[in-house]
C-alpha cells in the first residue's frame, strides 16, 4: 500500500509542475502539448500502477517493471534525436541571421555617413548637429 | 530632393567606368570608386533597368579574419595594389584590433557578432557579394600566407578555361599528415582535387549563389562540404599552382592539434558518407572527363 502511496505522490507532483510550467508559458507549443502528455501518463500510472504489471504479462515479459523503463528510454531516445535535429535548424538559422546582422549593420554604417555627407554639403550649420546626433546614436 | 544630382553623377561616373571593363582587360584599373566603398543601394534600385550587366561590380575580394590584427593591413593593401578591387573583410568576432587595421587599410569591414569559423566569415562574404553584384569572388586567408601577386593567375585562369571555381594550391607545402590525410579524402570522395584546404580561391557569381544559399550555411569548413556542394550542382573546378609563403604569424586553424585534426578527420568522414549519392555522381563525372580528355 505504501508503495502505492509513494508513487501516487511523485506521479502527482510531476504533473503538477508540469501543469504549472505550461499554466506559465515556460513551455512553448509543441513542447507543451508534449509535457502535457507526459503529465497525463505519469498521472495514470501512479494511479494505477498495476497497468503496466498487466501490460507486462499479456506481452509476456517476466519481470514486468523493465517494460517501463524500456519504454521510458525509448521515448527519452526519440525526444532527444528531436531535439538535435531542432538545433541544427535553429543552428542554420542563426547563422545565416549573425551574417545577415553584420552585413546590415556595415550598410547602416555607410548610409549613415552618407547622410552626414550629403548634409554637410547642403548646409553648413546643420552639419555639425546632424553629426553630434549620429554620434549620439553611435554611444 | 537634394540627394537627386548626386545620384545622377554617380550613375554618369560607374556607367562609364563598367562599360570601360567591358572591354578592357584589366578588371582593376577600370574601377574608378574608391576601393571599400559601395554607392548606395538606392542608385541600383534607380538604375536597375539598365541591362544587368552594367551594373554589376567586377570583382570582390573576400578575407575572413579572426584576430589577425599583425598581418590583416598588409594582405588587404596587397590585394588593393595588385587587382584595385573593393575588399572585403569578415571580422569573425575578433578581440583584438583586426578591424580597426583592415578598415584603415581601406577594406569595407563587416562585424560578425557571434564567431562563425572559417566557412561562416567566408559565407557571410558571399552574401555581402551576392547583396551587393559583385560578378566574382575570390577569397584568400588574413594570415599572410596567400601573396596577392598570385591572385591574378586564378582570374586569368578562370576567364581562360570558363570555369565557376578556381582553387589555387601549393602541392609543395604538404607535411606528412596532410598528405595522409588529403589521400583518404580523395578516396572517400573522388573529388580531383590536391588541395582541399586551400582558402585561396576564386568563385563565379553562379557559384557565389550556390554557396551564399541555405545549403551551404550548416557547413563547418571550407573544404569537403563546399567542394561536394559544388560538384554536386554541376560547377566545373579547376586547380592552379601558386606560390604560398609560410605562415608568419599564427597557425592553421583546422591543422592545429592532434585532438582537432581527429574530429576534423571524424566530422568530414560523416559529411562524405551522409552524400554518398553526390560520390557516386563525382566518380562518373570524373571518369567521364578523363575519357573525353
Amino acid at each position: 500500500m505504501t508503495v502505492l502511496i509513494v508513487s501516487a505522490v511523485i506521479g502527482f507532483a510531476l504533473a503538477g509542475t508540469i501543469l504549472y510550467l505550461v499554466r506559465r508559458d515556460h513551455l512553448h507549443g509543441s513542447y507543451a502539448v508534449w509535457w502535457l502528455a507526459v503529465a497525463a501518463v505519469t498521472m495514470l500510472l501512479a494511479t494505477f500502477p498495476h497497468i503496466i504489471d498487466w501490460l507486462g504479462s499479456t506481452l509476456g515479459i517476466a519481470y514486468p517493471p523493465i517494460l517501463a523503463i524500456v519504454i521510458g528510454m525509448a521515448f527519452t531516445l526519440i525526444r532527444m534525436l528531436q531535439m538535435d535535429i531542432d538545433r541544427s535548424r535553429q543552428e542554420r538559422a542563426l547563422r545565416r541571421l549573425t551574417q545577415r546582422l553584420a552585413i546590415l549593420d556595415q550598410e547602416l554604417g555607410d548610409a549613415r555617413e552618407q547622410i552626414a555627407k550629403s548634409q554637410a554639403g547642403a548646409i553648413e550649420p546643420d552639419a555639425t548637429a546632424a553629426r553630434r546626433q549620429l554620434h549620439e546614436v553611435d554611444h | 530632393m537634394t540627394a537627386l544630382p548626386v545620384l545622377a553623377h554617380k550613375a554618369s561616373e560607374s556607367l562609364s567606368s563598367e562599360s570601360k571593363s567591358e572591354s578592357s582587360v584589366d578588371r582593376g584599373a577600370a574601377l574608378t570608386r574608391p576601393p571599400g566603398r559601395p554607392d548606395n543601394a538606392l542608385f541600383y534600385k534607380e538604375y536597375r533597368h539598365l541591362s544587368r550587366k552594367i551594373w554589376l561590380r567586377p570583382l570582390l575580394a573576400v578575407i575572413p579574419a579572426r584576430n589577425e590584427a599583425a598581418t590583416v593591413a598588409d594582405v588587404v593593401r596587397g590585394v588593393i595594389d595588385t587587382l584595385g578591387c573593393d575588399v572585403l573583410v569578415v571580422n569573425d568576432a575578433s578581440t583584438d584590433d583586426s578591424a580597426t587595421r583592415a578598415r584603415a587599410a581601406g577594406a569595407t569591414v563587416i562585424d560578425l557578432p557571434l564567431n562563425l569559423g572559417a566557412w561562416g566569415a567566408t559565407q557571410a562574404g558571399m552574401r555581402f557579394a551576392q547583396r551587393n553584384h559583385y560578378d566574382k569572388v575570390i577569397t584568400l586567408d588574413a594570415d599572410g600566407q596567400h601573396q596577392p601577386r598570385t591572385l591574378p593567375l586564378l582570374l586569368e585562369a578562370m576567364d581562360a578555361s570558363k570555369c565557376d571555381v578556381v582553387i589555387g594550391t601549393y602541392a609543395q607545402r604538404l607535411s606528412a599528415a596532410k598528405r595522409f590525410a588529403w589521400w583518404y579524402f580523395r578516396l572517400l570522395t573522388g573529388l580531383p582535387v590536391q588541395d582541399f584546404t586551400s582558402g585561396l580561391r576564386a568563385y563565379g557569381r553562379r557559384a557565389v549563389r550556390t554557396l551564399a544559399s541555405r545549403d551551404a550555411s550548416l557547413l563547418d569548413y571550407q573544404d569537403m562540404g563546399v567542394l561536394m556542394l559544388l560538384y554536386e550542382k554541376g560547377f566545373q573546378l579547376r586547380e592552379v599552382q601558386t606560390v604560398m609563403s609560410s605562415r608568419s604569424v599564427g597557425k592553421s586553424r583546422v591543422f592545429a592539434s592532434w585532438f582537432v585534426v581527429a574530429r576534423y578527420m571524424l566530422h568530414t568522414t560523416v559529411l562524405c558518407f551522409a552524400r554518398v549519392s553526390v560520390r557516386r555522381r563525382i566518380r562518373a563525372r570524373v571518369a567521364a572527363a578523363e575519357g573525353s580528355a
